[in-house]
Order: structure tokens, then sequence, then C-alpha cells
């Protein structure tokens, strides 16, 4: 069995060994693989996606990681945020596939347009992600929590306010006000 | 060149949009704005960074023990083939107009991953009012070209506006040109009159 040791890494060695995986350096993809893998299967798994489901589009990410690591842009965004996307495009695929050979919504990383944002307008995506962070630290653990459950889990309040013994309007009005205070940072970054 | 948009999506509907977790037919008009409004675009990748980090903080499962063997097998056969995605304008383009009432046209949107979701295209004429509607469940725009007056505020060209359930409103073009709005509701408009409801069953909205 592999266990997952992402939560013992710095975010400089995962950079390190996508620099390394966009050189075709098999290793390092190895390496990344034991310490993401894990993580974006529970993730998927928090979204809903049965075991088997989950192993599978974690096995995909992996791959789609492998293909495109020479077009992961460090300047841009943290790998995690990017692994991310690429998780979400794919999970959002394999869900619309069951329907459609039609894919549309998001774009995907590499194709992500850009165009309208001028030199000027462009934030420093370190200094974003520092502001993000800070105004994410700033949360309490509780509000950190409801938002988690509520937009990356995919949870209903009610199922929320349920498992946690919780009035509903509590629930709504601490969402609210976690996001009241997200909002507020997000501002700062017009 | 239009000038930025003064009117964006909820913290709420940009969360869930750069979560993946919206409904298609919402998030098509959602990513219609997104493309093209450069703060947004900022909104969304802070909160993607977010995502990454749940990633990160978020407890592991255990992979399969053959997980990274099948991985590396993988690694040098070539992708298949992407299947064709179209863009936002490909499928705004193929979108087929009928005229429902004086000046006001609608195209349905096909929607093919959100069949209880109803996205479509509504022209009009300028000064064209559209008929009295509400809907069961939130209403989300995004204007394309020209503008849009409803209850008092005017959207233009890239501004983006959400209605919850059983708002009853009545939008209609504002200024010389025609406006051309994008629109996903759940399930049916339901029209006030009889007349605009036959022109809306007429065009499949």
């Amino acid at each position: 069995m592999l266990n997952s040791g992402a939560d013992k890494q710095t975010p400089q060695d995962i950079l390190e060994l996508m620099r390394r995986i966009a050189r075709r350096d098999r290793q390092a993809f190895a390496d990344l693989f034991l310490l993401v893998a894990p993580k974006v299967k529970g993730h998927l798994m928090r979204l809903g996606a049965s075991p088997s489901a989950a192993e599978e589009l974690a096995q995909e990410v992996m791959i789609s990681i492998w293909r495109k690591a020479e077009m992961f842009d460090e300047t841009k965004s943290a790998p995690m945020t990017w692994i991310f996307v690429i998780a979400r495009n794919l999970r959002i695929d394999s869900l619309r596939r069951e329907r459609s050979a039609t894919t549309y919504g998001s774009q995907p990383p590499e194709t992500e347009d850009h165009v309208t944002a001028s030199p000027s307008e462009v934030v420093d995506a370190h200094d974003r992600e520092r502001r993000i962070s800070s105004a994410m630290g700033e949360l309490s653990s509780d509000q950190r929590e409801l938002i988690r459950r509520s937009f990356f889990e995919d949870e209903p309040h009610i199922a929320i306010a349920a498992s946690l013994g919780l009035p509903l309007g509590t629930v709504k009005s601490r969402i609210r006000l976690a996001l009241k205070k997200l909002r507020l940072c997000l501002e700062d970054l017009k | 060149m239009i000038g930025a948009p003064q009117h964006h999506p909820s913290v709420e509907t940009l969360t869930a949009f750069a979560a993946g977790t919206q409904r298609a037919g919402f998030d098509f008009v959602t990513a219609a704005h997104v493309n093209m409004c450069a703060q947004c675009q900022r909104h969304v990748a802070a909160l993607e960074y977010v995502g990454g980090a749940g990633i990160a903080e978020g407890a592991a499962v255990e992979v399969d023990a053959h997980s990274l063997s099948h991985a590396l097998n993988r690694l040098d056969i070539p992708p298949k083939a992407p299947q064709p995605a179209y863009s936002i304008e490909d499928i705004l383009r193929k979108a087929k107009r009928r005229w429902v009432a004086p000046g006001i046209w609608v195209a349905k949107v096909e929607t093919p991953h959100a069949t209880e979701d109803r996205v479509y295209m509504l022209g009009a004429a300028p000064g064209a009012v559209t008929a009295k509607h509400t809907h069961e469940g939130p209403e989300f725009t995004h204007i394309l070209s020209g503008a849009l007056q409803d209850d008092g505020v005017i959207y233009r060209a890239g501004d983006f506006s959400e209605r919850g359930s059983d708002h009853m409103h009545r939008p209609s073009a504002y200024g010389d040109e025609p406006c051309i709005c994008l629109f996903a509701t759940n399930g049916p408009l339901k029209a006030q009159d009889f007349i605009s409801r036959l022109a809306f069953m007429v065009a499949g909205v």
C-alpha cells in the first residue's frame, strides 16, 4: 500500500519535482505520484466519487500531469493549484462524458485565455497566493471547514447542518461570514 | 473595446465555478463572463489556489498497490485524440434564432450535460421589452452586446446578473443598440401572459 507524505513535503519539494518532470524525469514522476496521488484520490472521494472511480481518476490526473508538465508555468501558479485545476477539469469531463461527447465549460489550463488582462492588471501570482493564504489563515478553523465542505465537497448546506448538529440558519450565516472575509481579501485583487 | 464589467457573479458563484461543482448550464453562462473579465479571472485563480491548498491539506486515501507501476507503464503511451471541445463562441454561433415577439428573438443553446438547465440567448431590438416572467430557480444573465435594463439597473456588455427564484421581472433593451444576452435558468420560464407563454414554448425556453 502506498501512503502519502505530501503533508511532510514543502511546496518547494513539489515544485522541484515538477521541474524535473518537465524534463521527462521518470523518477521525479514516481516521487510526485507517491506524494500527490493519494491526496488527489482523497479529494475526489470528498467530492462524492466512489473509491474505484477516484482511484481511476487520480491515475488520469497523474498521467495528465506528466503529459502537460512542460506547460506548467511556475510564475503563474503554484504546483498544487495547477494540479487542482487538472483534477477539476478531468472530473467535470468524466461526469459529462456519461451524458454527451461535447465538452465545454471551464477552459483547460493550457488554453486559458487571459487576453483581457492587460500587463498592468496582472497581479504577481505569488503575491496573490500569499494574500489568499493569509486570508484563509485568518478564518477560524470552523469557517475554513465550512467553506471547504460547502464548496469543495459539493455538500448542500442542509447536510452540513445535519452532520454538525447546527441549525441550518446558523450554518448559512457562518458560511456567509466566512465568505465575506474571503471576499474582502479578493476585493483587494481588483 | 468595451469597458471593464461593472456587475460580476457573486463570490458563491465564482467559488462553485472554480471548484467545478456548478451545474453545467449555469457553469456555461458563468464561463462566458469569466472568459472576458480580468477581475473574475483573478478571483477564480485565487479560489483555485484555495482548492489546491485543500487537496494538499486534506486527508490522503491510499492508492492501490499497483497504481504507480500501472501509471509508469502508461507514460509512453500516446494520448488518445482529444474529443473536440467547442468554444463558447462556436456553441453560440450554432444556436438557431427564433423570433418570439416583435423585435425579440431567442436561440436555445443545447446543454446535453444538463437537460434540466435551460440556456438560451435572447436578442432584443432597441427599446424592446421582454415578456414579464418568473422562474423556479436562479437565473444567470451575461450581456454579450448592447445593454439591458432590469429593475432600474443597467447591465452593459460583459456584465453579469444573478437573480433568485420567483423573482418576477421584465428586462428590456436599453440604448440604441440591439441587446444580446445569454441566460441560464432552472426549468422553463413562466411567462405571465398567454401569448408570451406560447412564444416561450415554441422557442423551447
